[in-house]
């Protein structure tokens, strides 16, 4: 007769474990939401510039170079990765074979994705492991940026210019309300710059291309320009459909920089507006919800980024001209 | 009704009809979801490789449905 009746106190207490903290939360966003209701996000697709003057001025094809919110949170990944590597770096050589804390999750981490690397590049794993992990890393802290209070939401206030929605300032905060103020925010996430988007994208089809001429020399390049396949497959037209074949892969390595950068720019930009938009028509827990959801939408698109490098670089290393072989190795 | 609130509105217009694309990369991410999960049914033992491989065609269909998103936003938030 005992058993159900403890079983049942257990049940109520473990509800109460997270009941009270959900209700704090709720009442505390509620709070929140009377004295400062949320003001409307004004989604702006290019990053702002954070000062009047440009940091470098180039000849014209590129331009003022100005120092933007992203480029900060660009600065701050490579401090975060540095101070990460620096860490780590110290745990290892102070000869203590058992990791701990952070060294213990970064064995743990960098030895699934070089498992991951070792059944895809086969011998080239150790060509193709440090881009797959970097781009791993990078592509994490950047969309994982994502979840700090503070950023894409800290920052200058500005006027806004005529007819654009404004909201009111007071003192350093910013009200709801009919106002002309705006904030240009002093980080904001990486990944929602298409420029860091494109330069990631472009890194990782150059360095595809580089190693495959390391592996595969100069015939690598009959990839795109199969010309010879016109003179030497016997039926000629079976020549060529190859070289359009080939001409085909050509026009999808150019294809792969877009596909690379619009998704992962894609994702965030998206996640990023999503939770400021239901933090604005829903503010109590809704939010919460969605940190969760961009938590995981973060790592994923990290993986996905490393994953395709990873596919696509030890495609590369392949000979080509046996789609079948390739299939069976 | 002054101009400025018909393009307002065609832009409105534009960008939801653009999100109709979405519709391919939602079937091909249940397709391959729905292949994925029977190929584990069927032999639980390569489960990790399934999936990885299922995560990269995701991301593949995903693709995309991201194209789409892109020049929604595009169309709402740059041009004007």
């Amino acid at each position: 007769m005992a058993d159900p009746t403890n079983a049942a106190g257990k049940k109520s207490n473990k509800w109460k474990e997270i009941g009270l903290p959900l209700g704090i939360a709720a009442a505390l966003s509620a709070l929140g939401w009377y004295f400062f209701p949320p003001v409307m996000p004004h989604v702006q697709l290019p990053a702002e510039n954070l000062t009047h003057h440009p940091l470098i001025s180039l000849p014209m094809p590129i331009g003022d170079i100005y120092l933007t919110n992203t480029l900060v949170a660009t600065l701050l990944i490579d401090v975060v990765l540095i101070a990460l590597v620096i860490a780590v770096q110290k745990a290892t050589k102070s000869g203590d074979l058992i990791p701990r804390g952070i060294t213990g999750v970064f064995e743990a981490l960098l030895e699934a994705l070089y498992n991951l690397t070792e059944t895809t590049a086969g011998k080239w794993t150790k060509v193709i492991f440090p881009y797959f992990a970097t781009f791993f890393l990078v592509v994490l802290v950047a969309n994982w940026m994502e979840l700090i209070p503070g950023v894409d939401s800290i920052g200058w206030l500005h006027e806004v210019e005529e007819g654009a929605h404004g909201a009111i300032a007071k003192g350093p905060f910013l009200l709801a309300g009919e106002g002309h103020y705006g904030v240009v925010p002093w980080v904001r996430v990486a990944s929602t710059d298409l420029n860091f988007t494109i330069a990631l994208a472009l890194v990782s089809v150059v360095m595809t291309q580089v190693i495959g001429v390391r592996a595969l020399g100069l015939p690598y390049f009959t990839k795109f320009f199969n010309i010879k396949a016109i003179f030497t497959v016997k039926p000629w037209w079976m020549g060529l459909i190859d070289f359009f074949v080939s001409v085909l892969e050509s026009i999808s390595e150019i294809a792969k920089v877009i596909s690379f950068s619009f998704r992962l720019f894609g994702n965030i930009f998206a996640g990023s507006v999503m939770l400021f938009v239901l933090g604005y028509l829903v503010p109590i827990l809704v939010q919460s919800a969605v940190l969760v959801l961009e938590t995981f939408v973060g790592i994923v698109q990290a993986l996905v980024f490393g994953m395709l490098t990873l596919m696509f670089m030890s495609l590369a290393t392949h000979p080509h001209g046996g789609e079948h072989e390739e299939a069976h190795a | 009704m002054d101009a400025q609130s018909i393009i307002t509105a065609a832009k409105l217009i534009g960008a939801g009809l653009a999100m109709i694309g979405a519709m391919g990369g939602g079937i091909g991410i249940g397709l391959s979801a729905h292949g994925a999960v029977q190929g584990i049914a069927r032999n639980p033992d390569v489960a990790g490789q399934i999936q990885t491989n299922m995560i990269l065609g995701i991301a593949f269909a995903e693709a995309v449905a991201i194209y789409c998103l892109v020049v929604a936003l595009l169309i709402l938030f740059v041009i004007k």
